[in-house]
């Protein structure tokens, strides 16, 4: 085989075992010296050139991605997840049909769904949901993250939350509790629209927090306007902004000369 | 003298079958575009060539065999690279035909001009025959030929045939199934049309790059190019619908739906009536983004001519969004869930659901003052764990939303609607307005610019007297108008 090959495969085997241990430090310094002897091999994207060991050596490379994507799960690091990612990316799509489907496909493809969820950036989501074949959509990881973002966008919260229980994988643990935190702020700014007034324990049970100080803490911290009353968490329903007498007169202004402007052209 | 010769030669084999005498007519139009071709070129005048094409498009299904081999005969050099490359990809024919093409060939022995227009013309004309007869791999291998033939030559009036070209090199390909082949051509293509300023060029090409990234589901590289592309005042209308169609499926799927629904309703508009594929496509789009939005399509829009059938599935899904009914929804999405797929909008449908729970809402916060939020669950028909928590969750986002006006109480455990007030007292019947008024005068400037001159050329030349006499009285209402003037005064 290849010394160079060999080379990479074994320190990919000490990568691994690091990643198993969590030695962060570790993995960190062998995935950037395993980065800079990929770039050695002719058969990787984005030249793609027919090697003699081109399924060994895409293979070898794609492994090594896909756990660089596991590890930046496990330091909790968004940006370096996405930049691994996309460099994961053409081995499912382009090198495709050259090499057997890896076991971890779908669980990442789940995941970089699910972080784009969390960050909010859901034309991005739609985006990637429509590469993805109808096979794919059955898989339970990605169905996991499809129902999550229609939940979501219902606003149906609690499946959120209850979802976090049914995780198809150890690895989405992370991004579920960043969500859990988008969710609760989610409910409280419903919450306040939907109800006057609600008694502390409801209140509690809806955002979900397990005691009456972290409610407290979380109101005074993030929504100082509440009020906490006799038991009742009070919102804030006083800007019930009366019938506005006011005329919007800058853009009533705009759009009539606009109007003089146009009809003044018509000959 | 052309037709005399060819009169002489049609009696002559007369036991020949009746497709000869029926082919001069044909040939003969097909000799009309190519002397047309022949002018424009000499010229330089584009339109006359863009006249031939759609001449040509005319008598596409007069084409056979026989009339396509003749009219090589007779525009290229027989004998020539090109005449044998082209000859070959078309069906030999019997020994009579070929009689008569000859003879008609030798006689009519003009000085035949290599024009590359009149080649390229060639190429056009027997890569759409191949087309209409399914011969798609030659048809594959014919277009390959002309794009490595268009890319050396240099002039305007080449450039009218050659997008045609370019089209239905895209075409033959995706008729095979690898359009992805094509791809980094399309990318040069486009490239050097872009440093010729070839702009008609330019369009074409984009928006045959915008289809193949489109036919592979890769919204976001289409999106990316389609930013970046120069863009400029459409030469085509069709071109022009056409880059609409795919702006509007590319933001459909960025979930701008406000943007797309224009694009999509406006390529549905311009569209030439005969393109009745295209304007379902566009209308089946824009209905599923008017849903999204969440505004139900009126009942005409699937009731217009030819389209009904194909929009059926449509108006149901309508139905079911309209009424609110999530039960109804999902038979009809799984119903039809093949023509969807077909289409590419099943997973459009799916975002729809988050649509029919808000409309049922809606109806359910309109028609009760006052309703628990178990029957509420139960009237949207929610199917999950816990339906009392999901409804509770759904309508108080509903309310921050503002697509209804009510408030939850929490410990009774039900839903008040507010009393909507007089809208006439806000501002809304200001901003309906408004948008209305704004589209007429965008409607009345488009038409202004898009006002054009009677051309010259039809105009008839007044004759000297009728000059005179216009001067004449043009001189007396000056003369009047003068006197006007001082009368005033």
């Amino acid at each position: 085989m290849d010394p160079k090959l060999s080379e990479v495969s074994q320190m990919c085997e000490l990568f691994k075992a690091a990643l198993v241990r969590n030695d962060f430090e570790k993995c960190e310094t062998l995935l950037s010296q395993l980065k800079v002897l990929l770039t050695a091999f002719r058969s990787l994207p984005p030249l793609f050139e027919a090697t003699l060991n081109a399924v060994h050596e895409l293979t070898v490379a794609r492994d090594i991605y896909e756990h660089a994507v596991i590890l930046s799960v496990k330091t909790e690091d968004q940006d370096a997840f996405e930049r691994d990612f996309f460099q994961l990316k053409p081995y499912y799509t382009d090198a495709g049909d050259r090499l057997p489907q890896s076991q971890q496909e779908f669980p990442i493809l789940g995941l970089n769904l699910l972080r784009l969820l969390v960050q909010n950036r859901i034309a991005e989501f739609h985006t990637e949901l429509e590469l993805l074949s109808a096979s794919a959509l059955e898989n339970p990881c990605i169905k996991h993250a499809v129902e999550l973002e229609q939940s979501f966008m219902e606003g149906a919260y609690n499946r959120v939350l209850t979802a976090r229980q049914t995780v198809p994988h150890e690895t989405y643990v992370y991004f579920m509790d960043l969500l859990a935190k988008t969710v609760r702020d989610e409910i409280a700014g419903c919450s306040e629209k939907a109800y006057d007034s609600l008694s502390i324990n409801d209140a509690r049970q809806i955002l979900l927090f397990s005691s009456d100080q972290e409610l407290s803490g979380y109101i005074n911290e993030e929504h100082p306007e509440w009020e906490i009353k006799n038991g009742y968490v009070i919102f804030q329903k006083a800007k019930e902004s009366a019938p506005c007498k006011e005329i919007p007169s800058l853009q009533l202004i705009t759009q009539t000369l606009s109007y003089a402007r146009e009809l003044e052209r018509i000959v | 003298m052309t037709q005399d010769v060819e009169m002489k030669e049609v009696p002559a084999p007369a036991p020949s079958n009746s497709v000869t005498a029926a082919t001069p007519s044909t040939l003969q139009h097909l000799k009309e575009i190519a002397s047309l071709i022949e002018s424009g070129a000499y010229a330089r005048e584009v339109r006359r060539i863009l006249r031939a094409v759609r001449l040509t498009i005319a008598l596409r299904t007069k084409l056979n065999a026989s009339v396509v081999n003749a009219f090589l005969n007779f525009s290229l050099v027989p004998g020539s690279e090109v005449h044998s490359r082209l000859a070959s990809y078309l069906p030999k024919e019997d020994e009579q035909d070929m009689e008569v093409d000859t003879a008609t060939s030798a006689t009519t022995a003009l000085a035949k001009h290599s024009l590359p227009e009149l080649e390229i013309y060639c190429y056009l004309l027997v890569l759409i025959f191949l087309i209409d007869q399914k011969k798609y791999s030659e048809a594959k291998a014919c277009s390959s030929a002309s794009i490595a033939r268009v890319k050396n030559l240099n002039r305007r009036t080449v450039e009218a045939l050659a997008s045609r070209l370019y089209f239905y090199y895209s075409l033959s390909y995706e008729l095979t199934g690898d359009l992805a082949e094509i791809r980094g051509n399309l990318l040069a293509l486009h490239r050097i049309a872009t440093l010729r300023h070839d702009e008609l060029g330019q369009e074409t090409l984009l928006n045959l790059l915008l289809r193949n990234y489109l036919h592979y589901n890769l919204y976001d590289q289409a999106e990316k190019l389609r930013s970046k592309a120069p863009r400029f005042e459409a030469h085509s209308n069709q071109q022009f619908c056409r880059y609409l169609f795919y702006l509007g499926k590319i933001r459909t799927i960025q979930l701008e739906y406000t943007d797309a629904k224009e694009s999509l309703l406006q390529a549905a508009r311009k569209a030439p009536v005969a393109a009745l594929g295209f304007r379902v496509q566009c209308n089946k789009w824009a209905v599923i983004v008017r849903l999204l939005l969440g505004e139900i399509p009126e009942r005409t829009v699937f009731m217009q001519k030819g389209m009904e059938k194909a929009l059926r599935p449509y108006f149901e899904l309508t139905n079911a969004v309209r009424i609110g009914d999530l039960e109804l929804f999902r038979t009809v999405a799984d119903k039809f869930s093949s023509t969807f797929t077909a289409d590419r909008t099943h997973n459009l449908i799916v975002r729809l659901r988050h649509n029919v729970i808000r409309t049922g809402l809606r109806n359910i916060s309109i028609s009760y003052s006052r309703i628990s939020l178990v029957d509420v669950a139960k009237k949207l028909r929610l199917d999950s764990a816990n339906p009392v928590a999901d409804a509770e969750s759904i309508v108080s986002k509903a309310i921050r939303d503002g697509a209804i006006d009510a408030t939850i109480d929490h410990a009774n455990g039900w839903m008040v609607s507010k009393e909507t007030g007089d809208i006439y007292s806000t501002n809304e019947p200001q901003i309906a307005f408004n948008s209305r008024i704004a589209f007429c005068l965008n409607m009345h400037n488009e038409a202004v610019r898009a006002l054009r001159f009677p051309a010259n050329s039809h105009k008839d030349k007044e004759s000297a007297e009728k000059r005179r006499e216009r001067q004449q009285q043009e001189q007396e209402l000056a003369k009047h108008i003068a006197e006007e003037d001082d009368d005033e005064f």
